[in-house]
């Protein structure tokens, strides 16, 4: 660009420079800088904006990120007149344009040669402006991105008490941190708390009464090993697990605007037997990113693609400029790079779309060079028998671009008002291409019957997928059907040749590369394109294109490889985090400088570094938690505990924590003897009545959340979900005291218990809902309940106990 | 800014600040905060200036109102009539024809000479009270990302809505209700998202298409029993809850829920009672108007009264306003219920003193074209239309801002969305800049980076 050339010419011109010109600065320019830019662009200010500090000429010679301010003398090819102008980006001040006369004013400083009198030097030790550089070697000595190590376990200062109370390494670094602050472990919690917190982490549900009293009754030392061990190899611990990494992954069914993700089920299915298989933990990324792509993987490993294959998408109208178009796709692009990002690597990447990392060392060009990745990843509807990959490629591609001209045609010739004789023309081109598209297509159709998807066909939205997320309910074959919402490798270009409609230009295998955008904004990015590589700071080898497809398998393999030790990090933390209800690094999406440090360091790393060694086994990973003295710990508050560390930071208990809403609604559906033990398949209406099966199963919408699970924390699944924040609100109550969901799960204990009477009814009542025996007071006080209101009241009572919900 | 994306320090905390959460519980919180000492509850953030208002009443004309036959008229339009010179070619969302003159009649109103059309004569009696901003633009002509900017300060679909900025700002003045609703007759995205706030300010969407409060919230009451046998219920279940506290020891989440039982309980009476706008004397529902609407303004009156701190009424369902064709007829049938409701809602607020402590936002995600579409239609205009505002210490009986000599784009004193978020905040108290939550690293604004509070707007 005109960036390397500018400095000299500028310096040339500025010693012609005499005192008219300075006249010029002092009346008209200066009181423009001081009043309108000064404001953003001081070196007094911690960060001027876009790196541009105009109060010294130092500053203004400099120029900012987007490079030099003015081509000396030059006014239309200067920046800095551009920008007041008003007509390109960036348009300054963003407050709204200055003055014709002002620009004019300016144009005429530039055209002079842009003197500048001024001789003030930049404050000490503020920003002198210009572009700020990042310094990559500096940055990575971030504790985050070193290698993880095996650390020795640290002595304990009680010998005594260690030897006693250490089950596993895990303890050794809790204890040591513990005695740091004179303080002790709490004592192991009790048999009936110890079960219960069990169940609820590992499969989900609270045990019933009889679970309970066969762990209790059970003399067996190994009993809670072989508790561990059944609950871990039972199909209900990835419906548990699995949800967990469904909110990392913002799943849902459909994309919001107008896109229906009829196969997204199958993606949730293969994390339940991911976990369930306990498929290492760095080829279930690697599968997510890139199942098409690697070695080994079976086309029923397709759905992983469902990560990327099933995010929110943005309603596009074509009809709209290329530049508005473009804007939506690069935030659509932006959205799975964060996804990705914060989910597997915990860097907020997604802060470098605008300008370099305000913190982290990451470039404008790392993310570009990243979200090449994307703008070269399709969303698509797959089959799940195997294809050649060509026929399958052109086929997906060749249906999609049948679409786009359908669409363009119909919205082209529709449009009374627009020019009609270049539409009949982009029209009669349209056509063209269509006559020779539809045969091939029919004809790979005819060949390759299984790879054209019926459902797909009739129920996408017609008209470049207007509407706001319709709904369309499939029967059970259709739902059924073999195919994946997944992603597959193809350019996206955007085809503005005829003025009044956007046309999409996919180009299958073949990837783009980005440019830098201003600001993130569409239509901005018309400089040098950068290639798709991994980030600077964590990649051995900086720099060196993806050279595989869109670049996928690449970034899979650089995130599990060069990245592997901020990868296990993050984590081991995610699971420790839902195993405690507390993180070890309280930001676990943010592991970079805004994030929180970790609590326990070495125990972080010292887990980590195991979790690699052990085959990234996230179930060696909760053996080794569940296992330690630490998580099975007591609950219960200790006032002299307390004073010392009131958050639990250093884990002298467990913290106590309530049932989350699929724990909660599955317990007392369990409770109620009405869980429908139904495994897999497509999803069900949450609301439906008949819908009785974990609430796993239930539909997830982007277009419609479902109420009960908005109003019990569910996140939002337009963004990737870092972890859940509890709430407690009088509308979660009134679901328990009035919903027909409890009344009837009321009245069917009720009724369970209709043929006893008195202290048996009541005992059996306890039992079914809160898995133990009623004590005298309570069975006096629900004997007399009992007698003056309906059982259901009672059966209600008991389910809307926070006992019930509470999870010690 | 609240750190609750840190979540080493656990449940005790998140517990006992979020009590009553979604029905707003900042203030309850605040006043438990001082037992957390050291703790940073999730308290009201502000006011960090001095308020002039206390609570928002946002009027939404989904689909874009046409300002050139309400606000702005242009005697131009019918000199040029048919014709397009070059300074209308603005890119919009579908092609347009030449300049369509307006066929309403325009006056003047008020001691600061406002312009109305003969459309709104109900709020023509009002301008002394409006404060009408004929230059807004926004930056985006199609609906959806329109609308995200115009409720959220950001074209794509995630971000907290501002009653959730709000709330998060201020907190409620009644536990027993949602601090932020959302009401409208019909479905589609109603902006009561709380984005990646905590879910306890999200808004709360009642759909205002049936006038029965139990159909409006669900599961607001039981249908199996009535208030004593409750009462009795509940007293059954806290005794239940106390012993096991009891035996458990102190716990925010199991402290937290009785207490939330107890307000959902009050809730059921407090909601059916101001949500049912049968309570109303008749002679107030006669003002306001027998239509969907003006049901979502008197319930935005009473909801106020009760110390709600942010209401939108949508006028829906669907998008009305989005006139492409037919115009003229449209207007004509639509604008009579809007401007009864509307005048009757700002009469209201002021005879009953409410109006000097709420702003009311009247305005579309954009406005119309001055160029015609299918004959009798505009298209989609976001470089320049026109909201008002009334009340909350907006200076009344003024216009501000010029837009083109057609009425296309706005050229003397232009307000973006963004000002208009941050005009509004100033006036709750709160300073836009400083009102952020941290979230993906970086500290979110309403107004993003843009926003300055327009001073020639406020009194």
């Amino acid at each position: 660009m005109l960036k390397s050339a500018l400095a000299l010419t500028f310096t040339a011109a500025c010693l012609s420079a005499q005192s008219p010109g300075t006249d010029l600065f002092e009346n008209k320019i200066r009181p423009v800088l001081v009043q309108s830019c000064y404001p953003c662009h001081s070196s007094k200010l911690k960060a001027p904006m876009g790196g541009l500090a105009l109060d010294t000429k130092a500053g203004l010679l400099t120029g900012g990120n987007s490079g030099a301010s003015f081509t000396s003398g030059n006014p239309d090819q200067s920046l800095l007149v551009r920008a007041l102008r008003y007509n390109d980006v960036p348009k300054m001040p963003p407050s709204g344009k200055l003055p014709d006369q002002v620009i004019k004013d300016f144009e005429q400083w530039v055209s002079a040669g842009a003197p500048d009198p001024r001789t003030e030097q930049p404050t000490p030790g503020a920003s002198a402006g210009g572009p700020r550089v990042i310094d990559f070697a500096q940055g990575r000595k971030w504790w985050a991105f070193q290698p993880v190590k095996a650390t020795p376990a640290p002595a304990a200062k009680d010998k005594l008490f260690a030897q006693k109370w250490q089950r596993n390494k895990i303890d050794a670094f809790i204890l040591s941190k513990l005695e740091a602050k004179k303080l002790k472990p709490s004592a192991e919690a009790d048999p009936r708390t110890l079960v219960s917190r069990v169940y609820v982490d590992l499969v989900g549900y609270k045990p019933t009464f009889q679970e309970v009293q066969a762990y209790v009754n059970d003399s067996s030392p190994k009993r809670y090993k072989q508790l561990l061990e059944r609950l871990l190899a039972s199909p209900q611990y990835g419906e548990r697990w699995a949800r967990y990494w469904l909110d990392v992954a913002r799943y849902a069914e459909d994309g919001l605007a107008g896109a229906q993700y009829n196969y997204a089920w199958r993606y949730r299915d293969w994390v339940i037997d991911a976990f369930n298989k306990d498929v290492p933990y760095n080829r279930f990324l690697q599968l997510q990113l890139a199942a098409d792509q690697l070695p080994g993987a079976t086309r029923h490993d397709l759905a992983a693609l469902g990560y990327l294959g099933l995010g929110p998408v943005e309603h596009k109208e074509l009809k709209l400029s290329k530049d508005v178009v473009e804007g939506l796709y690069l935030d659509e692009w932006d959205e799975r790079l964060d996804s990705v990002s914060r989910g597997m690597l915990g860097l907020t990447v997604a802060c470098a779309r605008c300008h370099d990392h305000k913190f982290d060392p990451i470039s404008k060009t790392d993310y570009y060079a990243l979200a090449g990745v994307f703008a070269s990843t399709q969303s698509a509807v797959r089959p799940l028998s195997a294809e050649d990959p060509n026929v399958e490629k052109q086929f997906i591609w060749a249906r999609q671009r049948f679409t786009d001209l359908n669409g363009a045609i119909s919205n082209l010739s529709e449009n009374k008002d627009i020019d009609q004789k270049s539409a009949a023309e982009k029209i009669r081109l349209c056509k063209e291409e269509l006559a020779i598209l539809k045969p091939k297509l029919e004809a790979m159709e005819k060949e390759h019957p299984e790879l054209a998807d019926l459902v797909h066909n009739t129920l996408v939205p017609k008209k470049n997928g207007g509407g706001e997320g319709k709904r369309f309910v499939l029967n059970e074959k259709e739902a059924k059907a073999p195919y994946v919402n997944a992603v597959y490798d193809a350019g996206l270009w955007l085809d503005a040749s005829h003025p009044d409609y956007t046309l999409v230009d996919l180009k299958p295998g073949e990837p783009r590369d980005l440019a830098l955008y201003f600001r993130g904004t569409g239509g901005t990015g018309t400089g040098k394109t950068v290639p798709r590589t991994f980030l600077t700071v964590l990649s051995k080898t900086p720099g060196k294109p993806f050279s595989h497809g869109s670049g996928r398998l690449d970034l899979a393999e650089a995130i599990i490889g060069d990245a592997a030790p901020l990868t296990a990090r993050v984590i081991v933390n995610r699971v420790w985090g839902e195993s405690f209800g507390a993180y070890l690094v309280g930001t676990p999406s943010d592991f970079g400088d805004r994030g929180d440090k970790p609590t326990n360091p070495a125990l972080l790393d010292d887990l980590a570094a195991r979790f690699i060694a052990n085959g990234w086994s996230i179930k060696w990973l909760q053996r080794e938690i569940l296992l330690s003295s630490t998580y099975r710990q007591a609950s219960k508050p200790r006032p002299d505990a307390l004073e010392k560390d009131e958050a639990n930071t250093l884990l002298w208990r467990m913290n106590p924590r309530r049932l989350d809403i699929e724990a909660f609604r599955d317990t007392m559906l369990r409770s109620a003897g009405k869980l429908d033990p139904d495994f897999e398949g497509p999803s069900m209406d949450l609301d439906a009545p008949e819908n009785n099966r974990r609430t796993l199963y239930a539909r997830i919408s982007r277009a419609k959340l479902n109420d009960l699970l908005r109003i019990y924390d569910f996140p939002t699944p337009m963004q990737h979900s870092p972890a859940r924040v509890d709430t407690l609100t009088p509308l979660q109550q009134l679901f328990v005291m009035n919903s027909p969901f409890i009344e009837q799960l009321a009245a069917k204990l009720a009724e369970s218990v209709e043929s006893e009477t008195g202290a048996a009814k009541v005992r059996d009542l306890y039992q079914r809902v809160l898995s133990r025996n009623p004590t005298p007071g309570e069975l006096d006080s629900a004997l007399t309940y009992i007698d003056r209101a309906p059982v259901s009241r009672f059966t209600q009572t008991l389910l809307a106990t926070n006992e019930e919900m509470f999870w010690p | 800014m609240i750190p609750t994306s840190h979540l080493t320090a656990p449940s005790r905390r998140t517990f006992v600040s979020s009590l009553c959460a979604g029905f707003g519980g900042a203030v309850l919180a605040d006043l438990l905060a001082p037992t957390n000492a050291g703790a940073a509850p999730l308290r009201p953030i502000g006011p960090d200036l001095a308020p002039k208002a206390k609570h928002v009443i946002s009027l939404f004309m989904t689909g874009g109102p046409s300002q050139l036959d309400m606000f702005d008229p242009k005697p131009a339009l019918v000199k040029y009539a048919g014709q397009r010179p070059d300074s209308v070619d603005l890119r919009t969302e579908r092609k347009t024809g030449g300049l369509l003159p307006s066929q309403f009649e325009f006056k003047k109103y008020g001691r600061g000479g406002v312009d109305i059309s003969e459309l709104l004569p109900k709020l023509a009696e009002c301008a002394d009270d409006l404060c009408v901003v004929k230059s807004v633009y926004s930056f985006i002509a199609n609906h959806e990302p329109g609308r995200n900017l115009y409720f959220t300060g950001s074209i794509v679909s995630f971000r907290p809505s501002m009653g959730s900025w709000v709330t998060y700002g201020l907190g409620t003045e009644n536990q027993n209700l949602p601090a932020f609703v959302a009401l409208s007759p019909g479905g589609g995205n109603l902006f009561s998202n709380s984005g990646f706030l905590p879910t306890k300010y999200q808004g709360t969407v009642i759909n205002t298409s049936d006038s029965d409060p139990d159909k409006m919230i669900r599961y607001l009451r039981n249908k199996g029993m009535n208030d004593l046998e409750q009462r009795e219920q509940l007293d059954m279940l806290q005794k239940m809850n106390k012993s096991h506290e009891a035996s458990f020891g102190q716990d925010a989440f199991l402290d937290g829920r009785i207490q939330s039982m107890e307000q959902a309980y009050r809730m059921q009476f407090t909601a059916s009672d101001v949500f049912d706008i049968k309570k109303e004397p008749e002679h107030v529902r006669l003002e306001y108007g027998d239509s969907p609407y003006g049901t979502g303004c008197l319930l935005a009156r009473r909801l106020i009264e009760k110390g709600v701190r942010y209401v939108q009424v949508h006028y829906g369902p669907g998008q009305p306003w989005d006139d492409h064709k037919t115009l003229n007829k449209n207007l004509r049938e639509r604008c009579p219920e809007m401007d009864k409701a509307t005048a009757a809602l700002i009469k209201d607020l002021k005879q009953r003193g409410l109006l000097d402590d709420t702003v009311v936002v009247w305005g579309g995600e954009f406005g119309r074209t001055p160029v015609s579409e299918a004959g009798d239609g505009r298209d989609h205009n976001p470089y320049g239309f026109t909201m008002f505002m009334a009340g909350g210490g907006f200076k009344g009986g003024m216009a501000y801002g010029e837009t083109d000599e057609f009425g296309f784009k706005a050229v003397k004193n232009p307000v973006s969305i963004h000002d208009v978020h941050a005009t509004v905040l100033n006036q709750l108290g709160l300073n836009h800049e400083k009102l952020t939550y941290r979230y993906a690293g970086r500290d979110f604004r309403l107004t993003d980076v843009y926003g300055n509070v327009v001073k020639d707007l406020i009194a």
